[in-house]
């Protein structure tokens, strides 16, 4: 690990760096970063995103086998397969995992991985505590799905709706899961999007303004910022069913005046910006992903990034469109009618941008690409389906039916989940330092582009021909028997898609053994996670880089010349970062989240079963947040390196940049006091960062 | 690129949109030979369900033209744009083959930042489109919303529970008194009049929806919600619960039945009139003596069960509250089976109550006419839970009755069946 004594924070010449023990009994860091442990106490934003993708694989398979069930148990009319009950859990659980378990992960496992490496930062800001969002979400995922063997899974749909969620009308514990689960996972996404903002606010490389910044940066940032906003009002619906369920209140009971309506609005006004959450991950994605294999730049950037700050902003005002039917006076209905169909613009703008990206370009049909275009064609559908329903009247006769269900699946699957799962072939060289096989990638996108279309595409009809959802059966007389049986059939060639995918991991990763390396840059990207080696190296860049404009490592490998040819000025070999740096402080590894984490599905659990469980389990919170706050800054071991600095600090000014300043990194550099904007892994939250400030003021 | 590249894309272009034509074909003459669709939001019945897809169909009319234009776009920037094949060197530096994952470095297009006027048309351009669609939206949002029907005409109060519907008749359009009749299952309505609707729910959230008639309005509990339902046509149409309301969700059906006017009028005086207590000797006795020990906790049947209408009505109101269990929501608030022989279903409407319902007996006849459908119907009474997931011990849904021997379901069967 190249890990050294050299703290973050700059000091001037002479001045010493005084360190307090950091002997403090048990209060010492873990080491090391081979072996299980290094992963279960890492605090390194790659390994943590890397998990987080992972897990929300893991999930996906779950959830998928869940989906399978439901069509299993839909493919004819009067189906077995699963009974009433377990038919409602596992659709239940279906969209729960996939919402909260898959599709937020997938993108948090991107913003952990690449947002720190495309603003040119060596970690967020707030190490440990990412650290804690991961295992915050691993711990809410796992006791939501321990309930399928504790009583049975939730049954109140995803959304929950009062009073079917209560105590009378689903007395097994399986909503308390629900409730409790989506509370842990709630937490670790709002510590999360507090960290993510806080980095790309504070901890860009010198001249990384916001407007250089990449478009799934932007995207990122926008999606905290209603992480940060949805996140309290879910919080606040969880627990009022909470009460409800544990400790007799009447939040939701009719009988003592409650209206039920409450919880559809507290719901909705955070599940619609959730909406946004799960898709606006994957449209910064395709926004990277389309011009590097159009070999041209995003067209229209700043509308691009406006769109989706407008995306984000308007989702705050289309929430009561999912109740349309619920009994609000028609003057609401109305305004949320408008304010629905006017979303689609922003949304149609990006749409045609990435269309007018690949205008006049030179596309390459890599795996990526595939997915990208594939998931600009399907969202199209989705979106198109959307507006057909933003018309309120149409929507009294489209909402709870197929028609729905069609369409968010063409949003999700085929907006969110293809556009992440462009992301993961895009990105892959850069995580693991080998590409994943392109002709099986390929296959595997035809197959499940085919299978996807097959599954959803008839619920469109289903749904015009009045096929409700949640329905565990159907007459047979009800003419839904052929186009179910034609979803059923493709959610088997989705399954196949998505084994073929999991086997390419697997070929690929054999087959990379003893492979020549793949070289930083596989693509001839744009972005500056592309402009250090691959795998990214611990601690991301050697140096500082010093951003003069957008695009920075695509300019410093190419140049536009005054007739408009692109010619090559560098290789990528030449301006990436060999990853050969020593002498960069990084955080030390940290016990502390992982114990923090582990106290809340007790906590959890005792508040279904037993209260004593709680205490024992905020006893462990505090526990763990004592050693958290008490854990020395440092590793004492790890100061094995000199202190020695980089040879060359005006490596990175950029060809033919002059702008923006030199690198920071050494200490004779003209922003050496200048703590804030320094490539700091350690961060506030972190040990040393803190010290450092504290000692220094 | 040139002549070649087009010459090759257009040949490939067509005969993809051939294959595409065909699977298309193919798809629509598959629907075309389906079952009918009792559900069909599309074939609309009444003006409600008219004004709804006189508004969709425009719509979704644009979207399909948006659709084409986008996928054809898509199809034709990737064919048109798409770089030249490097064999040779995809083969030498293992890629797949087909070169997808590599670019030459001669293969630099123009450098295309943006093209403001161009984003701003198409920033206004959709926001022009869907401010004209609002217009329409708007209107038809209004009309719909609009009650033609007088004060004192028929007006229905509409209750949704676990797992059926029942239907308050107020014949002369005041939902403060008693109603005149009771009914479940079946929402009994006359031609080419609309008929404002109550809607509300004894427990959770259910949606009322005759998709032929009109769209759906929710039954929420501790709220009444007014809609409209009116038909063109006489018929049944059928309908169905959507809103997600736990176990037997998909067993909540219900169907719209039209009668001409005349008919109508028919149909309420008979139910007007309560059921005679039979006397010792009558045929069904028996039955009715096993229905007043078993099924009298909650069914009604007016004139028998010695329950007055106002009191067990002033009952049924009391939500049963979210946290007590114990105020069991089924006393008095089962389907009332004063005229059950006259009903074509039972259970939520996913039973016919006669065999021969597909031979079409006008509605009034089916009690005469109808060959009982006995083989569901005792099933039900013997156990239920079995035929329609339900939490009969939490109180929600009919529960078993171990106790009935098979004479006592003959004979409860045959009294049923003398409510007509």
């Amino acid at each position: 690990m190249t890990t050294t004594s050299e703290p973050p924070l700059q000091l001037t010449a002479g001045e010493q760096l005084v360190r307090p023990s950091t002997s403090l009994g048990v209060f010492s860091r873990p080491r090391g970063d081979t072996g299980w442990k290094s992963w279960l106490f890492t605090v390194d934003h790659k390994r943590i995103g890397i998990m987080y993708g992972a897990a929300a694989l893991l999930f996906l398979v779950i959830g998928g086998i869940e989906a399978l069930l439901i069509r299993l148990q839909l493919a004819v009319p009067g189906g077995n397969v699963l009974s009433e009950d377990a038919y409602n859990q596992v659709f239940t659980m279906h969209g729960v995992t996939m919402v909260f378990l898959v599709i937020m992960p997938m993108a948090a496992a991107f913003a952990n991985y690449l947002l720190p490496l495309q603003i040119g930062a060596r970690d967020v800001a707030f190490p440990r505590l990412n650290a804690f969002s991961l295992w915050a979400f691993l711990a809410g995922g796992i006791f939501l799905n321990t309930s399928w063997f504790l009583g049975g899974a939730p049954d109140g749909g995803w959304f929950g709706y009062a009073p079917n969620s209560g105590l009378v009308y689903s007395p097994s514990n399986g909503m308390d899961f629900y409730a409790l689960g989506l509370q842990i996972a709630g937490i670790a996404s709002l510590v999360s999007a507090i960290n993510l903002i806080t980095t790309v606010l504070n901890m860009r490389t010198p001249g990384m303004t916001l407007f250089r910044m990449p478009v799934l940066t932007w995207m990122l940032l926008v999606v905290q910022f209603l992480l940060l906003f949805a996140i309290p009002v879910i919080t606040v619906a969880l627990f009022l069913l909470s009460f409800d369920r544990l400790f007799d209140a009447n939040f939701f009971n009719v009988a003592a005046g409650a209206d039920p309506l409450l919880w559809q609005h507290l719901f909705w006004i955070f599940g619609h910006p959730e909406v946004y959450i799960l898709i606006l991950p994957a449209f910064g994605i395709m926004s990277e992903v389309i011009p590097v294999f159009s070999r041209k730049p995003i067209f229209g950037y700043p509308f691009m990034v406006f769109s989706g700050i407008a995306i984000g902003f308007m989702g705050w005002g289309v929430w009561a469109h999912h109740m349309f039917t619920s009994g609000m006076g028609p003057v609401s209905v109305a305004a949320f009618s408008l304010s629905t169909m006017f979303i689609a613009v922003p949304t149609g703008v990006k749409i045609l941008n990435w269309l007018a990206t690949m205008w006049g370009g030179r596309i390459r049909l890599t795996t990526a690409m595939l997915y990208s275009v594939g998931a600009v064609a399907m969202f199209t559908i989705g979106g198109l389906s959307g507006v057909t329903h933003a018309i309120a009247p149409a929507d009294t006769q489209q909402t709870d039916t197929y028609y729905i269900v069609a369409h968010f699946h063409y949003v999700i699957f085929g907006g969110s989940l293809m556009g992440m799962l462009s992301g993961i072939y895009f990105w892959w060289p850069k995580m693991f330092g080998h590409k994943l096989d392109e002709k099986l990638g390929k296959i595997g996108f035809w197959v499940l582009l085919i299978g996807f279309n097959l599954t959803f595409g008839p619920m469109h009809i289903l749904g015009l021909q009045g096929m409700s959802r949640r329905i565990h059966s159907y007459a047979a007389d009800s003419g839904f028997n052929l186009w179910n049986m034609f979803a059923t059939v493709g959610s088997f060639v989705i399954a196949v898609g998505v084994l073929l995918f999991f086997w390419n991991i697997g070929v690929s990763r054999r087959r990379a053994r003893g492979a020549p390396p793949v070289g930083p840059d596989p693509w001839d990207a744009r972005g500056l996670e592309w402009m250090t080696a691959s795998p990214t190296p611990t601690h991301n860049f050697d140096r500082d880089i010093t951003v003069t404009r957008q695009d920075e490592f695509w300019h410093r490998k190419w140049r536009i010349g005054e007739d408009g040819k692109v010619t090559r000025i560098a290789r990528s070999e030449d301006v990436a970062h060999d990853g050969s740096a020593t002498d960069v402080h990084l955080p030390s590894p940290s016990y502390w989240p992982v114990v923090v984490a582990l106290g809340l599905p007790l906590v959890a659990y005792g508040l279904i079963y037993n209260l004593w469980l709680t205490g024992l389990g905020a006893l462990v919170i505090l526990g763990g947040l004592y050693g958290w706050v008490f854990e020395p800054p440092d590793d004492p071991e790890a100061h094995a390196h000199d202190d020695h600095h980089d040879a060359d600090p005006s490596d990175d000014s950029g060809n033919g940049a002059s702008g923006g300043g030199t690198s920071t990194n050494g200490e004779g550099g003209p922003d050496s006091g200048d703590g804030t904007r320094q490539l700091t892994g350690a961060g506030v939250a972190g040990g040393p960062s803190a010290q450092a400030t504290e000692e220094q003021s | 690129m040139g002549a070649r590249t087009r010459g090759r894309l257009g040949g490939r272009f067509w005969r993809r949109l051939r294959l595409v034509l065909i699977a298309l074909g193919a798809a629509l003459a598959l629907t075309a030979c389906a079952d009918e669709h009792p559900l069909d939001t599309l074939t609309e019945a009444g003006p409600d369900a008219q004004e709804i897809n006189d508004l969709f169909f425009p719509v979704l009319g644009v979207a399909i033209v948006v659709f084409f234009l986008v996928q054809g776009a898509v199809i034709y920037l990737v064919l048109k744009y798409r770089a030249r094949r490097r064999d040779s060197a995809a083969a030498a530096t293992g890629g797949d083959g087909d070169g997808d994952d590599l670019y030459g470095d001669d293969e630099y297009p123009e450098q295309v930042h943006g093209n403001l006027r161009l984003e701003l048309a198409w920033t206004i351009i959709p926001t022009i489109l869907l401010a004209v669609i609002s217009v329409f939206a708007l209107i038809s949002l209004v009309e719909l919303n609009e009650v033609s029907a007088a004060e004192d005409d028929l007006r229905v109060t509409v209750v949704g529970q676990q797992w059926w519907w029942e239907f308050q008749y107020h014949l002369d359009g005041d939902t403060s008194t008693p109603p005149d009749i009771v009914t479940a299952n079946e929402l009994v309505m006359p031609v080419r009049q609309q008929v404002p609707l109550e809607i509300t729910s004894r427990d959770v959230i259910h949606s009322f929806w005759i998709p032929r008639l009109n769209g759906k309005k929710d039954a929420v509990p501790g709220r009444t919600h007014p809609w409209v339902i009116e038909a063109s046509e006489t018929g049944r149409y059928m309908g169905q619960c959507t809103e997600f309301c736990g176990l037997s969700h998909a067993y909540m059906r219900m169907y719209a039945v039209v009668l001409e006017p005349a008919e109508w009028e028919e149909w309420v005086q008979g139910q007007l009139v309560d059921a005679a207590p039979l006397e010792p000797g009558e045929p069904g006795y028996e039955g009715q003596e096993v229905f007043l020990a078993n099924c009298a906790n909650c069914h009604v049947v007016n004139g028998v069960t010695d329950v007055d209408l106002d009191d067990q009505l002033d009952g049924m109101d009391d939500y049963a509250g979210a946290n007590s269990i114990t105020s069991a929501l089924v006393a008095g608030a089962a389907p009332n089976l004063t005229h059950l022989a006259s009903r074509t279903t039972f259970a939520g409407s996913i039973f016919d109550l006669y065999e021969n319902r597909a031979e079409r007996i006008p509605y009034l006849e089916v009690a005469e006419r109808g060959d009982l459908n006995r083989g569901d119907l005792e099933a039900w009474i013997r156990n239920a839970p079995e035929r329609k997931a339900n939490d009969a011990d939490g109180a929600r849904g009919m529960t078993a009755f171990p106790g009935l021997t098979e004479g006592d379901i003959d004979a409860l069967v045959e009294y049923l069946m003398t409510l007509r």
